[in-house]
Order: structure tokens, then sequence, then C-alpha cells
């Protein structure tokens, strides 16, 4: 790399001697392919969707018009469009908190107790993400359908047979849990790896009991990784479609299922568009609040 | 040539830009050897395309989706450059795609012939492979089907099934039981059907409110809304009796499979001009696009030779009967099993029970009413 800089610098060097015009900083220009590349491939596609979000509903009229209609459609007060949004959101929130709940004793069994298990449990989390989401939610459709593996399974025992669990919300959430506890459960482990051993020994050693050194220690310094868990599980639950429509047999209808009906049958793409923004400006909304609400200075010891 | 690690970097910045702009040159320059195929699902699989592209030196590439209005949304959006083929249901050559100008006619002297080694049905010229001045060919056809609803024969009856037809879903004693398929387009048709209403026709408001009322009814009494293969296993396991869209297309791997007690039904009768149930017929279109591979035409000619239009009415995914069948040298490569499988027994009775899948003219207004009253289940 220190070619790369050293030439950059003495061309920039010649071109700063040559022209007398404002000169473009070296590392701008050595990023430049990178911010292309960001630019064409991540900026590009989500500025078409907010453009098509104000374009006349039901056509491709995209940059040539804008208009309010597609939002205007949406709150509307006969839509019902924004049962959606909270059966999206509520879901992603109970994931995030449940999540939360599950993930931090495996996390903390990750760091503490598996010892020379630990590589292998982890291995073990990450195993399912190397499977396509779908197979894996039709695998426990498998599981739990009637006469499936546990209602087949209980009835061999000599029950009566299991629970009509799918099809339900509660199957989606289910869904959601297990397919977003990976995103929970590393940030969250990584998080627990930067609890120095030595400041929990030596807060016991002043007499801290268990639950103050959780609460004073082992969170707060824990939280970086924890905040970014949640994060990450609660935008990802928030546009979550899979579980709702294998599992869930479509029990509810979540927003992106909402978005992709408007993409697909309706052939409505800017209000798919509209709502897609605005699912965006909800999230990152909500996610922004919390953790200004969260003092991110204070949680990463900075104070 | 040394290798270090500025000029590998300065050769991957190359390759990432020329990369996209070398394909796309190629995609204006040699299209002799390059096909780009829009279909539903089954013309996109090995079985399908690996004779022809071996046979052709030919890139091919097929994107399979399951429902018409995202394909023809697709070339409306502009894809019309990117793709060569279209295969999407009967109505919409003729009366959408001709008209906006997304589809090029076939030469009919070349074609045409085709058609007259096809079931009886389809004898040229065939009216949904026709523009509507009947001056152009559109199109070809191959697979079709009967597409109403599907039920356990051991719980209800194909006798019972048939008499009642819709009124199966408007019977309390079958909520619970049922499924709907997660194609909207047809459930608005169903959803029609169930109320009593012809869907193919525009609609008053005394009607549009009964189609609401009775989708509101409907999905709230389903059990599951889910993909035709989810639908197949609540039905094998016995989580529902039977469920709405579904005919030879969606319930053939499961028959073949080993469960022949499924079976697609066809009401006896309807409000479609005394008609209850729905067929489909699919109608494969070239693209209007700018510079049209070749090998759409040979293409089209490939499907139609006995042994690819048995594998295409089996290729991987779902089963269909095909109207190249009238060929006796195609008939013949068809097993038993595999004619069980598609219910050939019944398919004439059932196709002529069936009106033609058209177009529903205040279908937006349906869709949302429908979208709404799915939200209800929750």
């Amino acid at each position: 790399m220190s070619a790369i800089t050293s030439s950059a610098t003495s061309s920039a060097q010649a071109t700063g001697e040559r022209a007398a015009g404002p000169a473009i900083p070296v590392g701008l220009r050595a990023a430049s392919p990178v911010i292309l590349l960001l630019v064409l491939g991540f900026l590009a596609p989500l500025v078409t969707v907010a453009a098509y979000a104000f374009a006349t509903p039901k056509s491709f009229d995209v940059f040539r018009s804008f208009t309010l209609a597609n939002f205007a459609a949406i709150v509307e007060p006969s839509n019902t469009v924004w049962t959606s949004f909270v059966w999206s959101l509520c879901f992603a929130l109970a994931t995030t908190v449940l999540l939360a709940i599950i993930a931090y004793p495996i996390a903390y069994g990750l760091n503490r107790m598996f010892g020379k298990w630990a590589g292998l449990v982890s291995v073990l989390f990450v195993f399912p993400l190397f499977v396509s989401e779908n197979v894996r939610l039709y695998g426990w459709v498998l599981f739990f359908i009637k006469n499936g593996v546990m209602d087949g399974a209980l009835k061999w025992l000599g029950f009566s047979g299991g629970p009509e669990v799918l099809y339900t919300p509660g199957a989606t959430l289910f869904g959601m849990l297990y397919v977003y506890l990976p995103f929970m459960l590393f940030p969250m482990s990584l998080g627990l790896a930067m609890v120095p051993r030595d400041l929990v020994d030596a807060a016991r050693d002043l007499g801290a009991g268990r639950l103050m050194i959780w609460r004073e220690i082992e969170l707060p310094l824990a939280m970086p990784g924890i905040l970014i868990g949640m994060l990450l599980t609660f935008v990802l639950g928030a546009g979550a479609i899979a579980e709702s429509k294998i599992l869930g047999g479509q029990s509810v209808i979540t927003i992106a299922q909402d978005i992709e009906i408007a993409f697909t049958y309706a052939q409505n793409w800017p209000l798919g568009s509209a709502l897609a923004l605005l699912l965006v400006v909800i999230v990152s909304g909500l996610a922004l609040f919390m953790l200004s609400k969260l003092d991110l200075d204070r949680i990463l010891g900075r104070r | 040539m040394k290798m270090s690690r500025r000029n590998l970097m300065q050769m991957m910045g190359a390759a990432a830009f020329a990369g996209p702009l070398a394909s796309a040159s190629r995609a204006f320059a040699a299209r002799e050897t390059e096909l780009n195929i829009l279909c539903w699902e089954g013309y996109n699989s090995a079985q399908v395309l690996d004779p022809f592209r071996s046979g052709h030196s030919a890139t091919v590439k097929a994107e399979s989706l399951t429902n018409d209005p995202t394909m023809i949304n697709r070339l409306r959006a502009g894809e019309t450059k990117l793709w060569d083929l279209i295969n999407v249901n009967n109505p919409w050559a003729r009366k959408v795609m001709a008209p906006a100008g997304l589809i090029k006619p076939l030469p009919r002297a070349e074609f045409e012939p085709f058609f007259d080694t096809m079931l009886p049905n389809f004898k040229a010229p065939y009216r949904w492979a026709m523009s509507e001045d009947g001056k152009d060919l559109l199109g070809m056809a191959q697979r079709f089907g009967p597409y109403s609803f599907v039920v356990d024969t051991d719980k209800i009856s194909k006798a019972t099934a048939e008499e009642q037809g819709w009124n199966l879903f408007n019977d309390p004693s079958l909520a619970g039981k049922y499924g709907i398929q997660e194609s909207d387009d047809w459930n608005v048709f169903n959803i029609f059907l169930v109320a009593g209403i012809n869907p193919f026709k525009t609609h008053d408001e005394a009607e549009m409110k009964a189609f609401s009322e009775t989708a509101a009814k409907v999905f709230k009494g389903a059990k599951m809304v889910g993909d035709m293969a989810s639908l197949n296993q609540a039905l094998v396991s016995g989580e529902i009796d039977l469920y709405m869209t579904g005919g030879t297309y969606s319930v053939s791997p499961a028959r073949a499979d080993g469960y022949p007690n499924l079976r697609a039904i066809t009401p006896l009768k309807g409000p479609i001009d005394g008609k209850g149930g729905i067929s489909w017929i699919e109608i494969t279109s070239t693209v209007n696009n700018p510079a049209l591979s070749p090998l759409a035409t040979e293409f089209l000619k490939y499907v139609q030779a006995p042994e690819i239009a048995h594998t295409v009415a089996f290729a991987e995914g779902t089963f269909n009967p095909v109207s190249q069948m009238g060929n006796p040298k195609c008939f013949e490569l068809f097993t038993a099993e595999q004619l069980e499988a598609i219910q050939w027994d019944t398919l004439e009775e059932d196709m002529a029970r069936s009106a033609e899948y058209d177009i529903v003219p205040d279908y937006d207004k349906a869709l949302e009413l429908m979208t709404a009253a799915k939200r209800l289940r929750g």
C-alpha cells in the first residue's frame, strides 16, 4: 500500500504544481472507485425507490412525475394498511426483546462456561445460516404439521397428538425467533467478550454481589454488542416476510407482504415504493430514537 | 507478467468496471447465441433447456415467476430490451401486450401449421394466439389446464365437490378446513365466483360490496394461505380438506407422488354464462425486443417436437397437459401414471365446464378490497 500512497502523493504534488484550482484530496481520489461502486450499487437503488414513491400511482413515470398521491392513499382512513405496519413492528419488537433474553445466557455461556466447547457451540449456531431460510422454515412446517414429527412422536408416545400451532401468529413469532437468533447472539457474545475478567474479579473482591456485578460491570461493558444485536434483529424483523408466509400461513399480513403485493399482483410500483420508504423512515427513526435515548457515550464508557 | 499487489488491484478495478460493460456490449452484438426467456416455472428447467443449449451452442437464461402481472410489468418497466420470449396466460397477449407494443407477431405461414397437429380446441386460427383483429399470430399455445379448486376426495367426494362447486367455501361447517393459494389474481376470480358473480365483467357497487363481504368471510375461514407446495403438504397431512385456486397445475405433483385421492375439481355450473370453472392456456410470444434473438422463434419451434412437448408437460415442479397431445406421436410418450397425474380421464369435460382465463376490468379495485379483507384475518 505504501507504493500506492507514495506514488499518489507525488502525482498529487505534480498536479498541484501544474493546476492552481482546488486539488481533490488524495484520500478521496484513492477512495473514488469504492465511492462510485457504493453510489451505483447502494445509493442508486434507494434513490430510485424513493423517486418511485413520488411517481404517479400505477405508472412507471419515475423521475418524470411528482405527486404525494401514494402517501395520501396510505394514510386514507379507509386504508387498513396501518395494521400491517403495526403487526410488523410488534413482531420485530417482540422478537428483539425475547431474543435478548434468550441469547444473553447463551452468549454468556459461550464466553465463560463452555470452555473448549465454545467453538463447537458457535458453529452449531452458525450452521443453519448455510441453509436457505425458506428451506429451514419448511423444515419446521414438517415438524409442526398434523401427523408430522411432533404430532407423530406424541401420538407414538401415547398422547392424543400435538397442539395446533401452525398457521398462527405464534408460529410466525417462533419462526422469527429461530431465524434471527444468530443475528442477536453473535454481536452479543462479542460484546460480552469485551468485559475484562479482571474487572469482574476486582468487583467481587471489593464485595459486589452477582447482581451488582452484572448490573454495574457486565451489562454496561457488553452494551455496545447487545445494542448492535438488538438493532440488527429489529431492523431485519421489521422487514420479515417468509416466517409469516410459511409458518404463519399468512394468518397476519406483514408490511413486507403488502409491499410485495403492490409490486406484483397490484402492478403498482409507486405504492409499493411509498410503503417501502415509509417503512425505512419508521424503522430508522425508531432505531435512532432508541439509540439517542440510550446515551451511547455513557454505555461506551467515554464519560 | 509480474504480479504485484498494486497491479493486481488495478486489474481488479478494471475488471469491476469492464465486466458489466462487456456483458452489455455482448447483449447488443452477439444475440445469435443468446436467448432470454421470462416464463412460468417449467420452461426454465434444465430438462427443457439443456438440449436446446447444446443443440444451438446457445446461452439460454430463463427466469420463472408465478404470476402474470409481474411478468408483464417487467416488460412495461423497460425490460423489452432484455427478454426474447414471454410465456403468460391466454388473455394478456391479445388484450394487453400486443396493443401496448410489448410483443411482436410471429410469421403465420411458418407457425400456423403447428396448430393443425394440436388438440381439437387449438385449431388455427386459435383465438388466444391471435390479435384482436384476427390478423396477427401473437404466440404459440402449449400447456393448459383447469384451475378452480382441489379437494381430498377421501374427505369430500368428487361428485359432491362438483355439485356444490364454489358453495363449499360458503359452507360454515368447512370453515377452518380449507386453504387458499397465494395467487391473488386467481383469488379475485374465485371470490367473485363464491359470491355467485361472473368475475370477467365490470361490477356495480352492490356486486363489489358482495365481493368484499365474501372475501372477508372466505379469508377469515381459511386455515392457511400459502404456496401450492405448502397446500399440497397440508392436504396430505390432513391439516386441510380442500384448497382454492388449484387445478392440475398445482395438484399434479402430489398425485404423481402417490396421492391420487387429491383431485382438481371443476364445478358443474356457475355464474360465467353457466360455467363455474376457470381454465388457463399459456401463450408464448416473442418480445418486441429491438435486438430480438433469432433463437426466439427457433425455441418456439423446438418445443413443438413431440419429445420436447412431453418434457415440457412433465418438467420439474408442475405437470400439465400440453396442446401437442393432439399429435399421436406426442401422446404415446405419456405413461398411464402420467396421464393419471394430469387427470386426463376428465380433462376434456373439465375444460368444457371451464370459462377461459380473462381479464377482470375492475381488478385493481377488487384486489384492494381483497387485500383489506386478508388483513382482517389477524
